[in-house]
């Protein structure tokens, strides 16, 4: 612990000089302006700047690049709540009651308790790596795929909740995401699945593409059908900033995001998504009021927001204490380390102590200047609110177009996004509701994934589920929150069958 | 209207030679597309490439990502990009040798690439969880043989290089493994660490400091010579395996038809380039080795890949019928 503290205090040095400070305050304004321009993602702007750090000191470019990644998280809910597109598959989430609160007039509110929520969660995130990141990685490496395949389950379970209208759409948006998640190439056999003979759809549906379409696009449609002059906000912007007492009503969330997204951060594979959809659903079970939710609840927001800050923190976790990287953006940050002649391994942290307390003391002075650049912006952010819809739109689609785009350089996938604009208008006009199918979609391919490695490393026998403690207790928790969500509904139908006897 | 649109077609194949005869090569920015995703191997290596042709060539030279179904996506792309010299692939052995032979696709490796120079080769390495019994490639088939289907390797997809490698070791001595697959190399390295499967055949770059820490074993390498990485570490081909050698490559491909004197030219520079030290030293970083081939060498080695693991498909589908 002490000397932990010492390490850190020299990490500190590391990073207190005027180069490094500035590498890191690029990272983070860069990472807040793409986090805020939907689809846009770390992953294209990091490769983009991944020459510019050749001539950089290794410690520099990887502050920098880190700085992009976690300041997009700051940035990534804000189109998420002003105009219902979230640009990444954690601030999905966001959107359902972030949206609803700048239609009443709080976006103001709703971005500062993100801002908040992701500096406190950011923070505890990077305390956890310095004092608790060899353990968790380990914690990380026992977990195999029986033990994904039931955590998916139970976020699938999860996925249930997220619905605030009729329990039966909401199953059936998560099947239609789930049949969507199954084009693409077949993993064990590599055959392409369900893909039409495009070659763009072999490694299945760009999520952002589907994301910004069922979300952005068509709402954009719908919006269409309405006079276009107005703005979003039908009603008046109140209070931009949030009172003592709303910050109060938020904190519980905050914690509890940032408790799941610390621990979920460290898994590979939709860890940071995973954190922020269950703290979502963890957020609507705890409530007294539930039934807020979808129409506006802070803590819809808070939750998530803080659950993928704490996520996008700890994720860095497996890469510096094993080098083994747990997503995209992490095996681009191996890249980067590798090109700077540093083979990102388990002996990084007592070969490289500069860099790793380095950027463990980068991530705290990053976090301060995120919430310093983020919080100014929201009186801006809310303002843009005030354009007239005509202007607004344009821009949307344009930005998203772009996004869409830079994920892998495809203009297939603006044509995806356009079709999926379509649906999502047509899903609008049957009441059903887009983020049960986007974690359908996001969940399915890892779900079939490790079920079918399960079933080949147990030989075929599905006791492997039952067998791994992990696995059977996210097994159980799945049941006993499919029991609690569907008893009322239960008790519910048979109140209505006795109302209409009686009637 | 098709004998119009194939006359228009040879039309522009004979003319554009001539017209890029009037004008120098390059006149504009030349295009690297990399088949796969950024900050992987191949990306780096196109990068470093690029870097030292901008200098080269004296022109603007863009790297742009285009992945998708284990290179598939982006090869494809430059064998139906119009041949006039601005277009170029940083492609690598698993969508040009492996991809064609076990899967479907489009191209066709021998005819509609245009192969101009291999640029950097790197071995897999031969890695093993350090719980088991196995320190040597013979204990590694008397293990298997002893225990056999008990053995699970990992991949980085059904149909990659890191799968044939393996299938291509059973087929040679003998010995069945069962086939985990994963999406991508990262993963299944992970899986070696944590046990979840016994061993893999890993890009050096991500097998290397797993090894250092001793969280894998590294028993072997896969390529024909040890590389200067790991020079302890025995071929397999060393330890009695015969007529194995597998190697990853990536390497310089232009569309089909493309001018001759652009592909002379591209290859004059590459044939610097693998001199360069600046080069040498980047490419050292990522664990990879220098090289320059003539395109008419680049093609024979396809040929050869080919040849291999078609008849490795063969032998796969007799023995098991």
């Amino acid at each position: 612990m002490i000397e932990s503290l010492q390490l850190l205090g020299h990490g500190f040095a590391v990073v207190l000089t005027l180069d490094n400070l500035m590498f890191c305050l690029i990272g983070a304004l860069f990472g807040t302006l793409i986090g805020v321009l939907p689809g846009l993602g770390p992953v294209a702007t990091i490769s983009l700047l991944l020459p510019a750090t050749f001539a950089l000191e290794p410690v520099g470019a990887i502050i920098m690049l880190s700085g992009i990644y976690y300041g997009a998280q700051y940035g990534g809910s804000t189109t998420a709540i002003l105009v219902n597109i979230p640009g990444e598959s954690t601030s999905v989430v966001t959107a359902i009651d972030g949206y609803q609160m700048a239609r009443q007039g709080r976006a103001g509110q709703a971005l500062a308790i993100a801002a908040i929520g992701s500096f406190i969660a950011g923070c505890i995130g990077t305390l956890v790596i310095a004092f608790a990141g060899p353990p968790l990685a380990r914690m990380a490496q026992s977990f195999t795929s029986p033990d994904y395949f039931s955590l998916m389950v139970f976020g699938l379970v999860s996925a249930v909740v997220l619905a605030n209208g009729s329990l039966f759409r909401a199953v059936a948006m998560i099947v239609l995401g789930l049949l969507f998640g199954m084009i693409g190439m077949d993993v064990n056999t590599g055959m392409p699945r369900l893909t039409g003979n495009f070659i763009e759809l072999s490694d299945g549906v760009s999520f952002v593409a589907i994301a910004l379409g069922l979300f952005g696009v068509a709402e954009v449609i719908c919006n269409l059908e309405q006079d276009i002059s107005r703005t979003v906000t039908s009603s008046k912007i109140t209070n931009l900033w949030p009172s003592f007492a709303v910050i109060r009503q938020a904190m519980g969330a905050i914690l509890r995001g940032t408790g799941l997204g610390t621990v979920m951060g460290v898994l590979p594979g939709g860890g940071a998504t995973m954190a922020s959809f269950s703290s979502y659903a963890l957020e609507k079970k705890v409530s007294r009021t539930p039934s807020r939710f979808g129409r506006g609840a802070i803590e819809g927001v808070a939750g998530p927001e803080s659950a993928n800050n704490a996520a996008a923190q700890t994720s860095f976790i497996p890469l510096l204490t094993m080098g083994l990287p747990t997503s995209a953006t992490m095996a681009l940050m191996v890249g980067a380390l590798t090109l700077h002649g540093i083979a990102p391994g388990p002996n990084v942290i007592t070969r490289q102590p500069d860099l790793f307390w380095g950027l463990v003391a980068s991530m705290f002075i990053g976090n301060v200047m995120l919430i310093i650049i983020n919080l100014p912006m929201i009186g801006l952010w809310v303002r843009l609110l005030r354009l007239p819809y005509r202007f607004l739109f344009l821009l949307i689609v344009i930005i998203s177009s772009i996004g869409v785009y830079s994920v892998s350089n495809s203009v297939f996938d603006i044509y995806l996004m356009i079709g999926f604009g379509l649906l999502g208008y047509l899903l609008r006009k049957l009441d059903a509701e887009p983020a049960p199918m986007l974690m359908g979609f996001v969940l399915g391919p890892m779900i079939e994934e490790n079920f079918r490695r399960s079933m080949i490393t147990g030989r075929g026998d599905p006791m492997v589920f039952l067998e791994r403690p992990i696995s059977l207790a996210f097994l159980l928790l799945s049941l006993a929150l499919l029991i609690s969500v569907a008893l009322p509904f239960i008790r519910k139908r048979r109140e209505e069958i006795f109302q209409d006897e009686e009637a | 209207m098709k004998t119009l649109a194939a006359a228009v077609m040879s039309f522009a194949i004979l003319a554009s030679p001539a017209a890029l005869a009037q004008e120098k090569w390059p006149a504009k920015t030349i295009k690297l597309v990399v088949p796969y995703a950024p900050g992987g191997y191949t990306d780096l290596t196109g990068r470093i490439t690029a870097r030292f042709l901008e200098k080269e060539l004296g022109q603007t030279v863009v790297v742009e990502n285009k992945p998708g179904a284990g290179g598939i996506v982006g090869t494809d792309l430059v064998a139906k990009s119009p041949a006039d010299g601005y277009t170029f692939c940083v492609c690598s052995v698993g969508a040009v040798s492996v991809a064609p032979v076990a899967q479907t696709t489009q191209y066709n490796p021998l005819k509609d690439l245009a192969p101009i120079s291999i640029v950097s080769t790197i071995p897999q390495t031969v890695i093993v969880n350090p719980k088991l019994p196995i320190k040597t490639i013979p204990e590694l088939i008397a293990y298997a043989k002893a225990n056999p289907g008990k053995l699970t390797y990992g991949s980085s997809g059904a149909g990659g290089l890191m799968h044939y490698s393996v299938q291509l070791f059973d087929a040679r001595t003998g010995t069945k493994m069962l086939h985990v697959p994963f999406k991508g190399g990262a993963p299944a390295t992970a899986a070696v660490v944590a046990g979840e499967v016994d061993l893999s055949f890993t890009n050096m770059t991500d097998a290397l400091p797993q090894m250092e820490a001793g969280t894998v074993r590294g028993i072997a390498v896969t390529s024909g010579k040890r590389s200067p990485f790991t020079p302890d570490l025995p071929t397999v081909e060393e330890t009695g395996v015969k007529d194995f050698s597998v190697e990853s490559w990536n390497g310089i491909i232009a569309p089909p038809g493309t001018p001759k004197p652009v592909i002379e030219r591209m290859s004059a520079a590459l044939k610097k380039m693998a001199e360069d030290p600046e080069v040498k030293e980047a490419l050292a970083k990522i664990g990879a080795t220098p090289v320059f081939t003539t395109p008419e060498e680049y093609q024979a080695a396809i040929a050869k890949e080919v040849a291999q693991w078609t008849d490795l498909l063969k032998e796969i589908k007799t023995t098991k019928n």
